[in-house]
């Protein structure tokens, strides 16, 4: 598996390559080399394999004991923040656009397409890198822009809520044997903020949550050096004590809050390759 | 630039080219499908650097808007609901809209004025950005009830659309984004910016004494909700229509009960047109409109405070304001040629 990633990111950079041969490109803002974030999706201790809808076959348990099966699991990561100790900052570019290849910054993780769970930045200034921020979910400046293409194209794909306008951030979607319909389906979206002016109840829930990771390692970049952040993403965690029969189908901001409250405490770093 | 005596001018640029004939095309200044901030107007909310308007995009936006193609039986368009003679809110027959299979909506479809000038959108206010507001139409299953999906993969199929799309867009093939860019670039040129009250307020028209004395009424009785020049706060509020709201209104999209029967305080340009009227259309007249306001409010835990004891209008007094109401109303808004279907 390892061999197959390595030989695709080789020709990947070797198209690359050959692609920007025909460019004169200034070799100042050239500098800087690629760092590959992989995201692995995990329950507890098991790797995430999807099942077919209509499955009955549960491999996994949620903390309070409920079984389920998954057969959706899909996630937008943006605006990543790469630091160090000694003042290096990397910060993703971000970019919205209707055409589907001037997109920047902004990635779509899901489970059905290994492809998607790598993500590669580039002209990452060298120098020792210590932390990865980025945000779960597209925040306000990403919305605000309009209509996207896609990975951010509701025609293409992209879970979208059109009554409260805005992306969903993470989707989780399965089977559980604890419900007679037994799907279950948990959508966390919302990206307002408003403070209420009479400074009583919450008004909109945001439930974009900025993750801030430490690397295990003081990760090296070089020219030489192009290393890889392996993230686990603990969908038992981001469940937490959910009980299906009570909360089989999440599709709004104040529920889904409780859910994207366990976010951050449900990706670790697992490792550098360095 | 917005050049309020553009129709002044406009015999003035005819006579040149009637002079210098088509030789010199660059004298031609057609500003047709420039999209024009007018200078009373409060800044645009749309963002026209990620989408520009352009001749094409707009044609395109219009076609769309006018093609039964988006719904899922080839039955409803856009216009279905929002026509040209009434500022783009539906007919008067239908207080709430009919979808596919003649399906009843839930809400009065409002008028399509000033999009580009509005904060939100829908009685509600759940959509920020106007791109995506006709997803809802689309989607809705007592609206169009198709799938944004199903749209672009009909759209692709016609070789009609694909060469617009190529010709306003530079794209081979139709994507959603491309497509709600050119319906916003429609409908951000709805812009109702010449009635009477508009030249009333460039020095350029003058208002009856009855007129005037509805405006003075107005800005005391009504101006603390529909304020400025587009007679709205944009705020939401609960403006006693029920002793028990049973549409939770703007509590569907903050989730907060504080909020329960609260709707966006709509505009008022071309009102006269508009009805019926409220969230439901409810109304059918003006009148009835004032008289709620007089002495129909009912009470409920929402209710807004400045309604509590209603607002006191005499008949005398509610001829005047409609009398100045019917001043916001905008023919050449409402018979510009640019909107016809051809």
């Amino acid at each position: 598996m390892k061999t197959l990633k390595s030989t695709i990111a080789l020709l990947a950079m070797a198209v690359l390559f050959i692609s920007c041969g025909e460019e004169t490109e200034d070799p100042q803002t050239n500098l800087g080399s690629s760092v590959a974030i992989e995201f692995d999706n995990f329950v507890g201790t098991s790797q995430v394999n999807l099942e077919s809808e209509g499955s009955t076959s549960y491999a996994y348990n949620t903390t309070g004991g409920q079984e389920f099966n998954l057969t959706r699991v899909q996630y937008y990561v943006s605006k990543i923040i790469l630091t160090g100790e000694n003042g290096e900052i990397f910060e993703d570019e971000l970019q919205v656009s209707a055409n589907a290849d001037e997109i920047k910054g902004y990635y779509f993780i899901h489970e059905s397409d290994n492809a998607s769970k790598l993500i590669e930045l580039t002209n990452v200034p060298e120098g020792t890198y210590t932390q990865i921020t980025f945000n779960l979910g597209i925040d306000e400046e990403g919305v605000q822009e309009g209509a996207a293409g896609g990975i951010l194209d509701p025609a293409n794909g992209a879970p979208f809520w059109n009554w409260n306008a805005g992306y969903i951030g993470m989707t989780i979607e399965g089977q559980t044997s604890v419900i007679d319909e037994s799907e279950f389906a948990i959508h966390i979206g919302g990206w307002k903020d408003i403070v209420p002016e009479d400074g009583t109840t919450q008004k909109f829930y945001n439930n974009v949550k900025t993750i801030t990771l430490n690397l295990d390692v003081n990760m090296q970049l070089s020219n030489t050096l192009e290393p890889e952040i392996h993230i686990v993403t603990d969908i038992q965690k981001i469940l937490g004590d959910v009980d299906f029969t009570a909360t089989p189908q999440v599709h709004s901001p104040a529920v889904g809050r409780l859910f994207a409250d366990n976010l951050e405490s449900a990706f670790v770093v697992d490792h550098v390759h360095q | 630039m917005y050049i309020s005596k553009k129709r002044i001018q406009l015999p003035v640029w005819g006579l040149l080219l009637f002079v210098f004939g088509c030789q010199d095309s660059e004298m031609r200044i057609d500003d047709t499908y420039v999209f024009h901030q007018p200078a009373h107007f409060p800044e645009t909310t749309y963002t026209l650097e990620n989408n520009p308007v352009t001749e094409k995009g707009f044609l395109l936006g219009k076609k769309l808007f006018n093609d039964p193609i988006l719904s899922r039986d080839g039955s409803v368009a856009c216009s279905n609901c929002h026509q040209q003679g009434t500022a783009f809110a539906d007919s008067q027959q239908h207080p709430l809209s009919k979808g596919v299979e003649d399906r009843e909506g839930i809400r009065n479809a409002p008028s399509l004025t000033n999009l580009a000038f509005l904060p939100e959108f829908f009685w509600d206010g759940g959509v920020t950005h106007l791109d995506f507001v006709p997803l809802n139409a689309i989607e809705a299953e007592f609206e169009m009830d198709e799938t944004i999906e199903n749209v672009i993969v009909k759209l692709n199929k016609s070789e009609t659309y694909r060469a617009l799309f190529k010709g306003a867009f530079d794209m081979d093939e139709v994507t959603s984004p491309y497509m709600l860019h050119a319906l916003s670039q429609f409908m951000v040129m709805m812009i109702s910016d010449n009635s009477r009250y508009d030249q009333y307020l460039q020095g350029e028209e003058v208002l009856s004494s009855e007129e005037l004395a509805g405006m003075e009424l107005f800005e005391s009785k009504c101006e603390s909700c529909h304020a400025g020049v587009l007679q709205s706060d944009f705020s939401y509020r609960n403006n006693g229509l029920d002793a028990m709201p049973l549409d939770s209104g703007r509590n569907r999209i903050t989730e907060n009960s504080q909020d329960w029967g609260k709707f966006r305080v709509p505009s008022l340009r071309n009102v006269e047109l508009t009805s019926p009227y409220m969230h439901d259309g409810r109304f059918e007249t003006l009148e009835e409109v004032l008289e709620h306001y007089n002495s129909g409010i009912q009470s409920y835990e929402t209710l807004d405070p400045s309604l509590k004891s209603g607002i006191s209008i005499s008949d005398d007094e509610r001829a005047k304001i409609i009398s100045f109401l019917k001043t916001l109303t905008d023919r050449d808004f409402t018979r510009d040629p640019k909107f016809f279907i051809h």
